[in-house]
């Protein structure tokens, strides 16, 4: 199958590599093209625009960052709706605000198009080794189309409703995953502040009802003190600027959310924002932490 | 009248001096003797508990720190219980939890001990004034003897109902400082990181629905970068406490006050208890600044 390609990053550039080495035909595309060097040397077509690689290819991926990427890459100028045939298809793999995805799938519409939002969870890591879960909105009808590509670079997809449903499926995880991770954080300094070590707390943990992947997984980054690796906390930040602006349209109550995202938020003015999430904990030791601003109190 | 008045700390001291001047006879016990010792030269007797106050008064007044010290000066050994005549009243002045509050008015009852609870707002500078807020629950006619000693030491005086419910009106007042005082910070911390004077921003929203005495005493004080207590981070944090506490209690949510909390906690954990509670923009300003 003919496929192009938008968006070569961490996660992008492996799924293209899948998608070669699965016998697909792939052309790609980016706004720098230093950034597709590695695709054309597995194989892959460069084009000029993204209306160019439409007219070529019927199908097309995104994986680029926010709202406005995916609607400049889809609607703007030398953008792929000038280019997609009737009965074209647009896969869009980022995670941007569902309301954003619903009116590209309207815009797209007018056109005979369809749009599929199909956000994905499983970080980098889950791109290399295929094992991404995909939560996808749009036509049911498309799913026998979809299985071809989402086979190849995941292990789960699951259509979640019409466009847009994906990106709110993803809030919904983003939702959950980084709240565990900020509650994993406030354990492990809890535990601390307690003098108790918290690489046993979570092993204890482990046996109970108090386990989870994220306790697992960055619990563990946070007992061993490595906020290096993982997924970078700028990007959950972003999410949760996502999900927040949803809950003000919506009228929806999320306590929660919302003082995640301030952690979140504090975790960018400190500098942290390329780190893993589990950087959270940073967040907590430094709120806490005696400091001097050098200021005479008393 | 014969007054006696336990908990002579900043807040104590000159309140009982206010009611000495009014020609009140005082009659005080104090766990440390060197409390005692502005009383030397007024119209004051030192007793050696708590029960041999009471048992020379016709009111005993108690501001101490938490509900465990009222319940311990009140009803505990050599307390005011043991020395009461009956028909004393005993007006505790200290915050604590409303609920404990209508515990200690009860079991002083069983006992034909009246009680009021009358928590404070105004700080030190209130006190020294005679100008607090008092916030009264208790019996009307209870209220209505004790009234010529509130006015003695504060400006606002408002019976709001039963017992606990002075307590309940204070912890009202210690949500909306809390908030006000945290909400005056961030607006500030918001404004500087946004490249805009945040004595500018105050100035013009004093005109406007955002006014508060908080953003105007507070406020200044934040721009005048002075932390000096005032009111200190971690009274304020006690006092979220209760108030939060009685939140669970109840089944109540409370979102604003518990995250307000939480930054109470961290004032006090990083070593700023002792300051204002102001030193929340000190702390907001740390966490919007880059790691080292």
């Amino acid at each position: 199958m003919k496929i192009g390609f938008i968006g070569l990053g961490a996660m992008g550039r492996p799924m293209v590599e899948h998608l070669i080495k699965a016998g697909h035909e792939l052309h790609v595309w980016s706004r720098r093209p230093v950034s597709t060097d590695l695709a054309i040397a597995s194989g892959a077509t460069r084009h000029e625009s993204p209306q160019a690689l439409a007219r070529d290819c019927p199908i097309v991926c995104t994986n680029v960052f926010a709202d406005a990427d995916v609607e400049g890459v889809a609607l703007g100028e030398g953008g792929l709706i000038h280019g997609l045939p009737h009965g074209g298809l647009h896969i869009d793999f980022s995670t941007i605000s569902p309301s954003c995805a619903r009116r590209i799938a309207a815009r797209y519409r007018e056109r005979g198009i369809d749009f599929v939002d199909a956000p994905v969870s499983g970080g980098s890591a889950g791109a290399q080794a295929a094992s991404l879960a995909i939560m996808w909105g749009g036509s049911a009808a498309l799913e026998p189309t979809l299985e071809q590509i989402f086979g190849v670079i995941g292990k789960r997809w699951v259509r979640v409703g019409e466009a847009g449903a994906g990106q709110v499926a993803k809030a919904c995880n983003q939702m959950v995953m980084v709240a565990a991770i900020e509650a994993c954080a406030e354990a492990a300094h809890l535990a601390d502040a307690a003098g108790v070590d918290f690489a046993k707390v979570r092993q204890a943990m482990m046996g109970g009802s108090g386990a989870s992947r994220v306790l697992e997984v960055f619990g563990g980054r946070m007992a061993e003190r490595d906020f290096q690796a993982g997924v970078m906390s700028r990007l959950h930040q972003k999410d949760f600027g996502l999900l927040l602006g949803e809950a003000v349209k919506l009228g929806v109550p999320l306590p929660v959310a919302s003082s995640v995202c301030q952690q979140l938020n504090a975790a960018q003015a400190r500098g942290q924002g390329e780190r893993d999430t589990s950087c959270l904990l940073r967040v907590l030791e430094v709120a806490d932490t005696e400091f001097s601003t050098g200021e005479e109190v008393q | 009248m014969n007054v006696g008045f336990i908990g002579l700390g900043l807040m104590g001291r000159p309140l009982a001096l206010h009611l000495e001047k009014a020609g009140h006879a005082l009659h005080l016990w104090a766990r440390r003797a060197d409390t005692l010792q502005p009383f030397a030269r007024v119209n004051a007797k030192a007793h050696v508990s708590a029960a041999e106050v009471a048992r020379h008064s016709d009111v005993v007044i108690t501001m101490v720190a938490d509900a465990p010290d009222v319940e311990a000066v009140c009803l505990g050994l050599d307390g005011i219980a043991e020395g009461a005549k009956p028909g004393l009243i005993v007006v505790d002045m200290s915050t604590i939890n409303p609920n404990a509050a209508r515990t200690i008015a009860q079991r002083l009852g069983e006992k034909g001990i009246e009680f009021l609870d009358a928590p404070v707002s105004g700080g030190e500078t209130g006190a020294i004034n005679a100008a607090l807020t008092i916030m009264v629950g208790g019996k009307a006619e209870v209220f209505e003897k004790v009234k010529p000693l509130f006015d003695k030491m504060g400006k606002s005086v408002t019976l709001i109902g039963d017992s606990g419910a002075g307590q309940v009106a204070k912890a009202c007042n210690q949500i909306l400082t809390g908030v006000g005082v945290l909400a005056v910070a961030e607006a500030f911390n918001f404004a500087t990181k946004s490249g805009v004077d945040a004595g500018k921003v105050r100035e013009a929203l004093l005109g406007g629905f955002a006014y508060s005495k908080i953003l105007e005493n507070h406020g200044q004080r934040m721009l005048d970068r002075n932390f000096k207590p005032g009111f200190k981070a971690w009274m304020h944090q006690k006092d979220l406490r209760i108030v939060m506490e009685e939140a669970h209690r109840m089944g109540l949510m409370l979102p604003a006050a518990a995250a307000t909390g939480q930054v109470f906690n961290a004032l006090v954990g990083s070593g700023m208890g002792e300051n204002d509670s102001i030193s929340a923009l000190m702390m907001l300003e740390k966490m919007s600044t880059p790691e080292a």
